[in-house]
């Protein structure tokens, strides 16, 4: 007769009695006992704080970060809102003078200071041929009195702005020299720079 | 301890029916919020925070040949008020304290006092506003927009501003400014308020010079209205407007009107046109009319006068068309320069025409050219008719006559060549041998001369070089293929008879231009009336061209009744005083040999 090796633990019951009186002094029996997993110390449950801290930090580093980036976002927003202001500013100052400066430069203010002036059109040209200095034409004196210009071919937007002739002398650059060439303006002595010592100064190239 | 190990699990179901309930609350909440009602609250948050603006696009400028501006595009302001708020009391300043400037004083100031600083500014009477805000209040009680003053220029707008009322406000308006006032004005034509073109190549080129308004909305914060960085939209994008490049000449074209205004001026006439036009090429360099309008201020002059009678005045030619025929007939071969004819000072021809000379003279042996030189209209019809009628209409509308120019210019006129030739009654045959019987414009006389100058090749009548896009690439760019319309013989000849005019009619010394070869005509001719007569006063017109030995330019003058002088002589001064400018313009080179001899009478 085989004996077949046992396939089942022995049965609790019969390894422990379950009696009051037994469990109090019960040694150590023989067969494993169950029981739950011993807890962990103490000591061990600092690493997980650290996680927790670091975790929680850096959201807060994260928090922080963005709030500092849209805080100077939000000045740019403020120094740019500054700068277009200007920008428009500025654009409007252009505008003025470009208008102003487009009625200078038509020819009709062009022929109105001519006629301030004095100067006459002429329509006969002379040539001077350069290769042998021959005169090609007939030079004669341009036939003056003309009539004034500025009637003829109207600009309503140098109506009101004077001819040089009448411009104070102050607002022309040469302080009105172009208009009183007889006496010698005896204006602040010019300083001219000193001449250099040793030659024009020249860049040192290899 | 046995109900506690009893009843764990309700408990715990307990607490959790409660989490999931108000979990449900706030899930509804938030799926009410973002999902159901989200884009009512959206729409609502936008309409606080953003600001819709209009990007403004720049029309097109205007460009002479040499790149000089003569139409730009300027911002202008329209200040608004409104009548509700204006009426609702008076403002609260803060002003300087005229005791101590470094404090400020409270101070309330009255609607009368805002009005006169704003009238002042603006260039309106308070009165004036004060019955525009009246006015609008009894309309509608509730309005709160009315228009004080419309495209006022940047200084204006900043002073506005300045004066700091709440209830004014500038709108922007893109505007138009013409720096050199009339010169060219008759061309370009002008706008109006709200930026719509109305004459001249403003309104025929407007597919070329108009753009396009963009929208952009951005956010801005509530209370300093700054704009947040990265929030701009853009709804459509701005488009600017082509540049016209003209073939015109500024300084030249102010010179021509200059001219051609003084004349009218010292003769009394009604009108004058001068065109300058390159014979080799047919551009336009000068298309001056006398008036004409500065299109920063149409109002100034009549309606009639604002658009371009070159290009929309239809006239009987006159003499100047001599040439045309004279060229028809020898390119035809039926004639040549030394041609023989005996003409009378009047010729009735068989079919029961009766043509006349302006002047008495007894039977003449005229060559072509002495015909020409002399403007004999008997003469001419005796050469004249050597050609069908058929033939000279055909040649009448290879040189361009009837038909548009190829400008386009804006109720442009195309002539009349009264008819088929099939159709011309007897008299009719004959006059339109003289120029008399059919209309043409300035520009196509001058179309016709610039072919007999080019060899007889007639170019098309360019006005606009292209129309170059914000790119920079150019489109609409006008045509350069030319048409022979008579042989190069015949052109030739013609030519060297119109010189023979030059030096040997009646004009010669008003016109004379030292060291030139010129090729001239005069005309003098009757207007009709409109109502199947003809005016009483003259055109008097001269076309001519120059250098005759290689013409490189071609200038035409037409003066409307010269009252004080009804002849050619009118316009002669003219065409002397502009062809000389455009020579020396061009540095064109002195003729080398004279003029050859061809014999008048025989």
């Amino acid at each position: 007769m085989s004996a077949l090796p046992a396939q089942t633990r022995p049965l609790r019951s019969r390894a422990e009695p379950d009696r009051p009186g037994r469990r109090a002094g019960t040694a150590a029996p023989a067969e494993p006992r169950l029981r739950p997993a011993p807890e962990r110390a103490l000591g061990r449950a600092r690493p997980r704080l650290v996680y927790a801290i670091i975790a929680v930090g850096s959201i807060g580093v994260i928090a922080l970060a963005q709030l500092l980036l849209s805080i100077a976002m939000t000045q740019g927003a403020y120094e740019l809102d500054g700068y277009r202001v200007r920008e428009a500013q500025l654009a409007r100052d252009e505008a003025k003078l470009a208008e102003d400066l487009d009625g200078l430069e038509s020819p009709q203010y062009l022929a109105m200071n001519a006629e301030a002036l004095g100067m006459v059109p002429n329509s006969a040209p002379v040539y001077l041929r350069l290769s042998d200095g021959a005169v090609l034409g007939q030079p004669t004196a341009a036939a003056g009195g003309t009539a004034a210009s500025a009637p003829l071919v109207p600009n309503s937007l140098i109506d009101g702005v004077p001819p040089v002739t009448e411009q104070e002398a102050a607002q022309t650059p040469s302080g009105g020299q172009g208009a009183a060439r007889g006496d010698q303006p005896a204006a602040a002595p010019v300083v001219t720079p000193p001449a250099p010592a040793e030659g024009l100064p020249t860049p040192a190239t290899h | 301890m046995n109900r506690v190990s009893r009843h764990p699990m309700r408990r715990i179901l307990m607490a959790g029916i409660l989490l999931v309930a108000f979990v449900g609350v706030f899930v509804v909440r938030l799926v009410d919020i973002q999902v159901v009602r989200a884009s009512e609250l959206n729409e609502a948050a936008q309409q606080v925070r953003s600001e819709t603006r209009t990007v403004y696009g720049a029309r097109g400028e205007i460009l002479d040949a040499n790149g000089t501006v003569l139409a730009d595009s300027v911002m202008r302001y329209d200040i608004a008020l409104s009548p509700k708020q204006a009426m609702s009391g008076p403002l609260i300043r803060e002003e300087p304290d005229p005791s101590d400037p470094s404090k400020t004083l409270v101070v309330e100031v009255p609607r009368e006092q805002l009005l006169a600083e704003l009238g002042a500014v603006i260039g309106r009477a308070p009165a004036d506003l004060q019955k525009l805000i009246d006015d609008s209040l009894a309309a509608d009680p509730d309005s709160d927009f009315a228009y004080a003053a419309k495209l006022v220029d940047t200084a204006a707008y900043e002073q506005v501003k300045e004066l700091g009322i709440p209830w004014v406000v500038p709108y922007e308006h893109p505007g138009r400014r013409y720096p050199n006032g009339a010169v060219a004005g008759n061309l370009i034509g002008f706008t109006g308020d709200d930026g719509d073109a109305f004459a001249g190549l403003e309104l025929s080129e407007d597919a070329c010079l108009a753009a396009e308004d963009g929208e952009m909305s951005y956010l801005h914060s509530l209370k300093d209205w700054v704009a947040i960085p990265g929030s701009e939209i853009v709804h459509s994008e701005a488009r600017d407007g082509g540049d016209l490049q003209l073939t015109i000449d500024a300084d030249l074209q102010w010179d021509v009107q200059r001219i051609a205004a003084a004349q009218v001026q010292a003769t009394g006439a009604q009108w004058a046109t001068v065109t300058v036009m390159e014979a080799k090429t047919g551009r336009l360099l000068a298309v001056a009319d006398v008036p004409t309008v500065d299109p920063n201020d149409p109002v100034a002059i009549d309606a009639d006068d604002r658009g371009s009678r070159s290009f929309t005045a239809p006239f009987e030619p006159g003499s100047t068309l001599k040439a045309l025929t004279a060229a028809s007939v020898i390119d035809a071969g039926k004639a040549d320069p030394s041609s023989q004819v005996v003409a009378d000072y009047r010729y009735l021809p068989p079919n029961g025409a009766d043509v006349n000379d302006s002047f008495f003279h007894g039977p003449t042996r005229y060559t072509l050219t002495g015909v020409i030189v002399d403007s004999s209209n008997t003469g001419m019809s005796m050469f004249g008719e050597r050609l069908t009628d058929r033939e000279r209409y055909e040649d009448l509308l290879d040189f361009g006559l009837g038909n548009v120019t190829e400008v386009g210019f804006p109720s442009e006129a195309s002539g009349d060549l009264h008819g088929d030739p099939d159709d011309w009654d007897n008299q009719t045959k004959y006059a339109t041998m003289f120029g008399q019987g059919l209309t043409t414009t300035a520009l196509q006389v001058a179309s016709a001369y610039q072919a007999i100058a080019n060899g007889g090749v007639r170019m098309p009548v360019t006005l606009v070089d292209g129309c170059r896009a914000p790119d920079g690439t150019m489109t609409e760019e006008a045509s350069t293929e030319g048409r022979r319309v008579i042989s190069e013989q015949a052109a030739d000849q013609t030519s060297q008879m119109l010189e023979r005019v030059y030096l040997d009619g009646w004009l010669a010394e008003k016109w004379e231009i030292p060291g030139y070869r010129v090729a001239a005509k005069t005309g003098t001719a009757q207007v009709p009336d409109g109502q199947g007569g003809y005016q009483s006063g003259y055109l008097v017109s001269v076309s001519g061209f120059a250098p005759a030995d290689d013409p490189e330019f071609v200038v035409s003058v037409s003066i409307m009744d010269p009252v004080k002088m009804n002849s050619s002589a009118a316009s002669a001064p003219v065409f002397q005083q502009v062809m000389s400018q455009v020579l020396k313009k061009y540095r064109t080179v002195p003729s080398g040999a004279a003029a050859p001899e061809l014999p008048a009478t025989w």
